[in-house]
């Protein structure tokens, strides 16, 4: 909202400076986000108009324009190509001042210039450089230019959604006056008014309109409305464009009520009827466009057809133009939501819709039929004949008791029941108290105050936040579930942060069509679908992390970082049913190998390391894993990652069919788990055991098998074959050679044996490593050495 | 073998001049074992001297365990100046390039956002809050009705949704439902914080993404006033951003708060003169403000016994502010040499 301090001064005065101003009203809830000061100062600048324009001889660069003032015509050399013959321009005349500079009439090439015309810039009424500021048509040859662009401040403030209200210099003003206890002055207003004429208008939809006030003029003159009208509404951002015309724009800058005016002997029968479309009916509007209504939307119309999208925009055919005598003024109350719908459908949004959808009371719009009626006849010299108002349902303000202690209560400051009141009052409540209770009742323009908390945020506001002390609540919280809380996701970050690791956070919206099937096998085959995307390519929610993990390794890949090292700490969305989204918490590494083969075979050990080293830090000792094979992931390298409840995760290298689909060179391996279950388990809280008294026997065993046994396998063997006294088993080693053999392996393994009560002896230890190895030869056809 | 004296004086003058001869303390080492080693020359006149006839041997052992003495002591005086020189030139001896500094060990670095949350979390746990969470695919009663944002209400112009193909799911525009779902589930008093993404139709840009992170606040508890609120708010926020800052509140309007209120800080680069950094000297942080009774209700809590304060924040607008990232696309991005910066 553009608020012109020259205008606002109409009907406040502002006693401090704009600084102050803008501070204050921004504390109170309008931020003020511009202050727009005119920097240069001009005199002498008057407007004139283009008689003809002609090359400069010897000039590739420059021409000469033939201006007139009225009274004179003055040739001017020119470097802007902007112009054309009409056009009303900006003309520092000889011995007129553009802040220190003085212009004089100048020679160019040897033809001389009196004067200069002006671009934007150079008056400091725009940041246009480029051209000469062309005027509105409707400017006088020969007026002085201040007339137009009178030195002005303009604050552009930011309006609530609530306060429609402050859309206005009158509501601004009432904000100052409550700020800073100064009276305002209300426009005088004639309220003498034509009879009644209630066959005037027909309201078919009063779902859509709550109050509809028209008044008609006859004898009126369409002309250029007067230049300082023209400035205050240039101020604020509106175009002049004829008197009737900018007195509706006028009249709603002013006072917050959007108004139309028709032009009367076009509408058909000279009724107006309120109601909603026809389905698919067509109007022409104003700005040149056609639309296409439903049966939802609410119009003005004549007998015949729609003459206006209501409280949008108006219709081409009944528009007010030069030839208009007659002028029928609307000012409606239109219902909100039905506005906002129509707006929305119509991918239009205008001045006028924007201020109905907010909600604007019912009582504004008959002042400003009455003030826009005393304008015309003002400034167009026409006379009100007949006037309407259809106000089935009356506003009635509510009445708010406010008890003195709740305003502390709510505050957490005592606020005088004195200033309590003052405050109300210069906000233009009605205010009753008695014993420690204001009743208050809103003014008829704003429909926000409904409740207590209402009326507390208006004293409290306007009191200053600055004055309410800091205080923190009391010390009364439960300990109830701080217990239940550990932060698992922190102590996971910082293992795999420990394992080289960076932290990625990728997009939760992907692509249904061109992600790559890859990821915890848990996950449905189906995506969570978005209704209406912004982009084709992020149409759905992710199931899994990797997509977007993989994706993060190309893109820094590209950026010239291979070797990119990812993991991420985030939700999927699973379909449960057809109303049922779930959201797993994801746990994703993926890791870039640029080179081949070798190393990311190293990197997925080092990767299945990783997982197990995080579950062991959240929940228990080892982790297991399974040979497996899931989509997306390399056939012979990937492993499901267990728990006693079966898998929670996938581990493996990505099959590079599926890395070709991200043009990345070279291997990447990759996990995912569900990090719910990872954790699970609880933390473990270490249990002490005795020391053992006796010495245990260490014994390594090598074992040297073919094809794609399963170490894990053995190991169930081993251990199942060592029995109570094989306390310990790890894996040592594993090499693949020439002195092995072709699809040979050897893997290395490290038994510790221990008894309770007795030291072992080596009879005893050799028998059970027989036991083990004879077991290994006959289930894996293994060769074991000792 | 016989021993006689003259053999001990020729065993003296032989180790004193050895002894000054050694020229390190490796080679006076090796001079102390050839004189007094177990093959030394003074063990093996010393075992020579039982052959000697007894009225001799008196005399010529108090002669050789003096003579051992003497050479103790020459060794011990040799050993301290080979030692004093050798402290001398120590610094040239053993000399390190100290400068030459190796990397330290590399490790994985945390994502931004996560950082902001920590220090969120720290400073709200400071304070007694909890954390809690909610689901991002919400539904229309949480995301806007329970927080007075009916349909066709101006404030759903702000939150343009995503909706989800299941039946009237959406995601979540704010992080505010997640007090109405903490509200209908637990009995006051409460005082959480709770983060996460959110999303809006919004198109991207430095400062807008259709992804982005919020964390909410709500306490709610007898007797909670505004003034609580600012105290709250000035006590995150200068913990946050050092407590040099200044703190201001503005009046602000938000259908599920009454009174409302917006809060921000002093600009840390022009400290509050106003710069191209900051509106004013100010730098918005988050928006807040007393919960409304029907919010409450809406949340199985009796506005005439409790009440409570709520606010949000951007998570990644704070770390914006604190961690000076001038674009917002960059958290999504994952490019580690962004990454590798926290």
């Amino acid at each position: 909202m553009l608020i012109s301090l020259n205008w606002l001064k109409d009907y406040v005065d502002v006693q401090v400076d704009v600084a102050t101003l803008a501070e204050r009203l921004t504390l109170a809830g309008n931020e003020v986000n511009r202050i727009h000061e005119q920097d240069v100062d001009f005199e002498g600048v008057v407007v004139a108009e283009v008689k003809s324009l002609r090359p400069l001889p010897g000039s590739t660069k420059n021409q000469i324009a033939s201006v007139s003032t009225g009274q004179s015509v003055a040739e001017v050399v020119t470097g802007a190509w902007n112009l054309a013959v009409g056009d009303r321009v900006p003309y520092a005349v000889p011995g007129s001042r553009l802040n220190d500079r003085r212009i004089e009439t100048k020679s160019f090439l040897g033809v001389p210039s009196a004067g200069m015309l002006c671009s934007a810039i150079e008056l400091g009424l725009g940041d246009d450089a480029a051209g000469i500021l062309i005027l509105d048509e409707g400017a006088t040859a020969g007026e002085d230019l201040r007339q137009l662009y009178p030195r002005d401040t303009v604050l552009e403030l930011e309006i609530k959604s609530n306060r429609p209200d402050l859309l206005c210099h009158l509501g601004i003003a009432r904000e100052i006056g409550a700020i800073f206890n100064v009276p305002l002055k209300e426009p005088g207003i004639s309220k003498v008014r034509p009879a009644d004429a209630s066959d005037l208008v027909r309201i078919e939809a009063p779902d859509g309109c709550r109050r509809f006030n028209g008044r008609l003029l006859t004898g009126v003159t369409v002309a250029p409305s007067p230049s300082w009208m023209q400035a205050r509404l240039r101020a604020a951002g509106v175009r002049p464009i004829s008197n009737v015309v900018d007195i509706t724009n006028y009249v709603m800058l002013e006072a917050g009520q959007p108004m139309h005016a028709f032009d009367y002997q076009r509408l058909k029968d000279g009724r107006i009827v309120v109601r909603r479309a026809r389905e698919g009916e067509e109007i022409a509007c104003l700005d040149g466009k056609t639309r296409r209504l439903t049966s939802h939307d609410m119009v003005v119309a004549d007998t015949e057809r729609a003459q206006g999208v209501a409280g949008i925009i108006g219709g081409a055919e009944s528009a007010v133009q030069k030839e208009t005598t007659e002028v029928f003024l609307e000012a409606a109350t239109w219902e909100p939501r039905s506005i906002r719908r129509t707006a929305r459908a119509l991918g239009l949004r205008t001045e006028a819709s924007s201020r109905f959808e907010k909600g604007l009371s019912p009582a504004l719009s008959l002042a400003a039929v009455d003030r826009a009626a005393g304008l015309v006849a003002e400034l167009g010299g026409g006379k009100p004949t007949r006037s309407t108002d259809v106000y089935p349902g009356p506003l009635k303000q509510p009445r708010i008791e406010v008890g003195v202690d709740r305003i502390a209560r709510v505050l957490g400051v005592t606020v005088q029941p004195a200033e309590a009141a003052s405050i109300l009052e210069r906000l233009h409540f009605s205010i009753a108290r008695s014993d420690g209770v204001l009743r208050a009742t809103p003014p008829d323009f704003r429909l926000d105050c409904t409740i207590p908390e209402d009326v507390v945020e208006e004293i409290g506001r306007v009191y200053g936040y600055d004055r309410v002390p800091s205080t923190l609540p009391g010390e009364r919280s439960t300990v109830r579930d701080l217990y239940e809380r550990r932060d698992a996701d922190e102590i996971a970050r910082e293992v795999l942060a420990g394992r080289e690791i960076d932290e990625a956070v990728t997009n939760s919206l992907v692509s249904s069509s061109e992600t790559p099937e890859i990821g915890i096998p848990a996950r449905p085959a189906s995506f969570v679908r978005i209704d209406n995307p912004m982009v084709e390519n992020r149409d759905a929610l992710r199931g899994s992390l990797l997509p977007g993990l993989l994706e993060a390794l190309a893109f820094n890949a590209r950026q010239d970082q291979p070797g990119a090292r990812l993991f991420e700490l985030g939700g999927g969305f699973w379909k449960k049913t057809t109303d049922v989204v779930d959201e797993p918490r994801l746990l994703a590494i993926a890791i870039h190998v640029p080179l081949g083969g070798k190393e990311a075979a190293a990197e997925l050990r080092g990767l299945q390391a990783t997982v197990a080293t995080v579950r062991n830090r959240l929940a228990v000792a080892s982790t297991d894993f399974r040979q497996a094979e899931a989509t997306g992931f390399h056939p012979g390298r990937t492993a499901e990652i267990l728990d006693v409840g079966g898998p929670i995760g996938i581990v493996g290298e990505v099959h590079p069919a599926t890395l070709a689909r991200f043009d990345l060179p070279g291997r990447v391996v990759a996990a995912e788990v569900l990090f719910d279950r990872l954790a699970a388990g609880g933390e473990v809280t270490p249990q002490a055991r005795p020391l053992p008294r006796f010495p245990g026997v260490r014994r390594d065993l090598t074992i040297v098998i073919r094809g794609k046994t399963a170490s894990n396998d053995l190991v169930q063997v081993i251990r199942q074959l060592g029995g109570y006294t094989l306390r310990e088993i790890s894996m040592v080693s594993e090499y693949q050679g020439p002195q092995l053999g072709a699809g040979a392996r050897s893997l290395s393994f490290r038994l510790q044996y221990q008894a309770d009560d007795r030291t072992l002896t080596n009879e005893e230890v050799a028998t059970l490593q027989q036991r083990i190895i004879d077991g290994l030869k006959q289930r894996f056809a293994a060769e074991v050495r000792s | 073998m016989s021993v006689n004296v003259g053999d001990l004086d020729a065993i003296a003058v032989d180790a004193r001049q050895r002894i000054g001869a050694a020229s390190d303390e490796a080679a006076l080492e090796q001079v102390r074992v050839e004189l007094l080693g177990k093959k030394g020359a003074l063990t093996g006149a010393l075992r020579g001297l039982g052959s000697l006839p007894a009225d001799q041997r008196a005399a010529a052992g108090a002669r050789a365990n003096a003579l051992k003495g003497e050479i103790e002591t020459m060794l011990a005086s040799r050993a301290r100046e080979l030692q004093a020189a050798r402290l001398q030139t120590l610094g040239d001896q053993e000399w390190i390039d100290m400068t030459f500094v190796p990397s330290p060990v590399r490790r994985g670095h945390l994502h931004p956002l996560t950082l902001i949350l920590r220090e969120v979390k720290a400073i709200f746990s400071r304070l007694g809050y909890e954390v809690a969470l909610g689901p991002q695919v919400e539904d229309e009663f949480h995301n806007f009705e329970a927080l007075n944002i009916p349909q066709e209400h101006p404030a759903r112009d702000t939150m343009d949704s995503f909706y989800v193909d299941a039946d009237h799911l959406l995601l979540r525009t704010h992080t505010s439902p997640v007090q109405i779902r903490y509200m209908l589930s637990h009995e006051p008093p409460i005082r959480i914080i709770a983060p996460g993404a959110v999303y809006r139709r919004d198109a991207t840009d430095p400062s807008h993404a259709s992804q982005f992170y919020q964390v909410e606040g709500l306490v709610v508890d007898r007797d909670i006033r505004l003034s609580d609120l600012k105290g709250t708010i000035e006590y995150f926020a200068r913990s946050l951003f050092g407590p040099d800052r200044r703190i201001r509140i503005v009046g602000d309007h938000f259908p599920f708060t009454e009174p409302s209120i917006a809060a921000a800080v002093s600009c840390g680069i022009c400290g509050g003169a106003g710069c191209r950094s900051c509106k004013g000297g100010w730098l918005e942080i988050l928006g807040a403000g007393m919960v409304h009774p029907q919010v409450l209700r809406n949340g199985g809590v009796d506005p005439d016994h409790y009440s409570g304060f709520a606010f949000g924040a951007g998570l990644d607008r704070l770390a914006m502010l604190k961690y000076n990232v001038t674009d917002l696309r960059l958290f999504l991005e994952n490019d580690v040499r962004f990454l590798k910066q926290f």
